[in-house]
């Protein structure tokens, strides 16, 4: 496909520029706003079509989410700081940590329940909108991978050798532990709640049951996966790391003894991110040499976004309502597509 | 690999060394002196002697066993992260420096290089700098598995405190030194006073020139059952096979990789204008042509290994058998 093609959605639907750093991670803000986090400590938010350029950390930023509240962003950066960026541009820290790097935060919020939280080293911090710290959870090694549950009820750390299950309102704090031998780089929760799957250092995924306890090994891959991703439904786990998109069916009995389904698959060319649909069952992936496709599960039919030449994709991100997507790549390409109907 | 993304990789020096050696000193020195580069330093023992620099990485060294049916394939899963969270702005720095802690084996830090894509594809391990205690390493080495092994794993060796030994001392410990380690370049210094340009930067663990320099030394084939570190070099004429050499050197570092701690050689193949660069930590092993020889150089192939229970005899029938049919 010629890269004129590949283009079209992001010709006549996108928004796009060069950033100039390397896109660490892109997200939707709960009012619709979106922005990128950066390698040089900028968080750029996305006005209509004017970018906006906030100094967020005095570093890296290594972890970026939309804030519990509807008009911000939550960003944590290897200067030790967990900050909230306002849909405005300004900057409140809500945490300090010192020489540890702020690796991952994530966030929840339904009508009752407003929960921050990030990792930095060992533990991971609990904050409520306000910014109070409500608990540090401690694991027995650094967490690599930070989650809540559709419902808010629990969160799930990855670290060595398994992963650690907390219930946030809990009052004793002894986590569930799922234990797995090795070194967990990424989690990933599905929809029901019932299964927990990661990503390990051996090119491989592992998941728990929790109703049963069973285990769950998926591998094949070449390289190392670093997305995984639900679909809505909670029936397919797509994830990265292949030479294609490749999705394990989590319907029925588990991924278990089943070939994945494999989608947009590309020689020599790994799949570095994607994100599911937040509405329906397709996902978005981007690729090493610059690739973004949207890939409708069902029909298996691949939709181009934006084309190759603009460096491995590093970020990708859905709007809640599933209208738009946010897209970057290592060498500072960004943009946003519009899929709403015209 | 080309030369090209050899280019386009961040440089990684090892710093180890017992505690109290010196390492942090030095750390210090490399990093106040006016060379006009920038480096990201990982650091394990903060608070011991504070670390003077823009970008310093607190890190506590996470290491775990592969799932590979390996018992000593163990590595540095915090490195992996790290360099990973680096990456996110590689314009900022030229190079990184990762101190361990005193008690650390070499080991992890260096098979994280050979395990992990990413790290592989966007750091290369420029070389392992030792920093031994000229006063205090004779009685390291008899008390402690470690120093000998910190040794053993060592590109290049910075002796330090050689103002707190007389001369005989200080030949003495550098005859140690060489019993473990004929290969390591040795620096003497007093309170870490060694020109940053021999330490960084040095290539080491691309080892042609390491082996350029390799002395000659022993020759009895004599078999020692021997539980200290040590090392053998081997040198023969005749083109290598490769495949004869793949199949006798996977078999042995499955067999024997855990008291091989390093294992290097530059081998020419048959056929082939270009030297074959292999290397090893433990069973670890890597390999790639490394540029071609030059025309008054005679091609011959050298391999050297350090580790415990060398068995030179075998070792050299081994090696010598990888060659083509005379």
């Amino acid at each position: 496909m010629s890269t004129a093609a590949a283009d079209h959605l992001l010709d006549t639907r996108g928004i796009r520029t060069e950033l100039g750093a390397f896109v660490v991670a892109a997200a939707f803000d709960r009012g619709g706003t979106a922005a990128f986090a950066l390698g040089d400590g900028t968080v750029r938010l996305l006005a209509g079509d004017a970018w906006q350029s906030v100094a967020a950390h005095d570093g890296a930023a290594l972890a970026f989410a939309a804030d519990v509240l509807a008009d911000g962003f939550l960003a944590g950066g290897d200067d030790g700081r967990l900050v909230r960026v306002a849909r405005d541009g300004g900057v409140t820290e809500i945490a300090a940590f010192g020489m540890k790097w702020v690796e991952h935060v994530a966030s929840f919020a339904d009508g009752k329940t407003q929960l921050r939280a990030c990792a930095v080293g060992r533990q991971v911090h609990l904050f409520d909108a306000a910014g109070a710290r409500l608990k540090t959870l401690a694991h027995p090694s650094t967490v690599t991978g930070l989650v809540f549950d559709a419902r808010g009820k629990r969160v799930v750390a990855s670290h060595y050798n398994g992963t650690s299950l907390w219930f946030v309102a809990s009052k004793s704090d002894n986590p569930r532990v799922l234990e797995w031998k090795g070194s967990h780089t990424a989690v990933a929760i599905s929809p029901d709640g019932d299964a927990v799957v990661t990503a390990m250092q051996e090119k491989a995924l592992h998941g728990w049951r929790l109703s049963d306890g069973q285990h769950m090994r998926m591998s094949g891959y070449p390289g190392k996966t670093q997305a995984l991703s639900f679909t809505r439904s909670g029936k397919w786990l797509a994830s990265s790391g292949a030479e294609a998109i490749v999705l394990w069916p989590f319907g029925g009995s588990g991924p278990t003894g089943k070939a994945p389904m494999e989608l947009a698959g590309a020689d020599g060319i790994l799949c570095t991110t994607l994100a599911c649909h937040p509405q329906h069952e397709a996902v978005a992936a981007g690729f090493s040499d610059g690739l973004v496709i949207l890939a409708d599960i069902g029909t298996q039919r691949i939709l181009p976004v934006a084309g190759t030449g603009r460096g491995p994709v590093s970020a990708l991100a859905w709007s809640a309502d599933g209208t738009r997507l946010a897209l970057g790549s290592e060498t500072g390409f960004a943009a946003v597509v519009d899929f709403s109907r015209r | 690999m080309s030369d090209a993304a050899a280019n386009t990789q961040v440089p990684v020096t090892v710093l180890t060394g017992y505690l109290g050696a010196g390492k942090t000193t030095l750390l210090n020195r490399i990093l106040s002196e006016r060379h006009g580069r920038k480096y990201a330093v990982v650091i394990n023992e903060f608070g011991e002697l504070g670390v003077d620099n823009d970008l310093v990485v607190d890190s506590d060294e996470e290491v775990f066993e592969m799932n590979n049916g390996c018992v000593c394939c163990t590595v540095r899963g915090d490195l992996i992260r790290i360099v990973g969270g680096l990456m996110k702005r590689r314009d900022k720095f030229d190079g990184i420096i990762v101190e361990t802690t005193g008690l650390a084996n070499p080991a992890p830090v260096a098979q994280t290089f050979f395990v992990d894509e990413t790290v592989r594809e966007r750091t290369r391990l420029d070389a392992i700098v030792t920093v031994v205690d000229a006063k205090h390493l004779p009685q390291r080495l008899t008390d402690s598995a470690e120093a000998a092994e910190q040794i053993g794993f060592a590109d290049v060796i910075v002796l330090n405190k050689t103002d707190l030994v007389s001369p005989e001392e200080l030949a003495e410990v550098e005859r140690r030194i060489r019993e473990v380690n004929p290969f390591a370049t040795i620096h003497h210094a007093v309170r870490g006073n060694v020109p940053i340009g021999e330490v960084l930067d040095q290539g080491a663990f691309d080892l042609t020139r390491v082996l350029a320099h390799t002395p000659d030394f022993l020759t009895d084939d004599a078999h020692e059952h021997n539980e200290e570190v040590r090392s053998v070099s081997f040198e023969v004429s005749r083109p290598i096979d490769p495949e004869k050499f793949n199949a006798w050197i996977g078999a042995l570092l499955a067999q024997q990789g855990q008291d091989l701690l390093r294992t290097k050689g530059i081998l020419a193949y048959e056929g082939e204008d270009r030297r074959f660069a292999f290397q090893a930590v433990h069973m670890m092993a890597d390999g790639d042509f490394v540029g071609p020889w030059r025309a008054d150089e005679p091609r011959r192939s050298r391999l050297v290994f350090i580790g415990r229970n060398l068995n030179r005899p075998a070792l050299r029938r081994g090696f010598e058998a990888c060659q083509v049919a005379a």
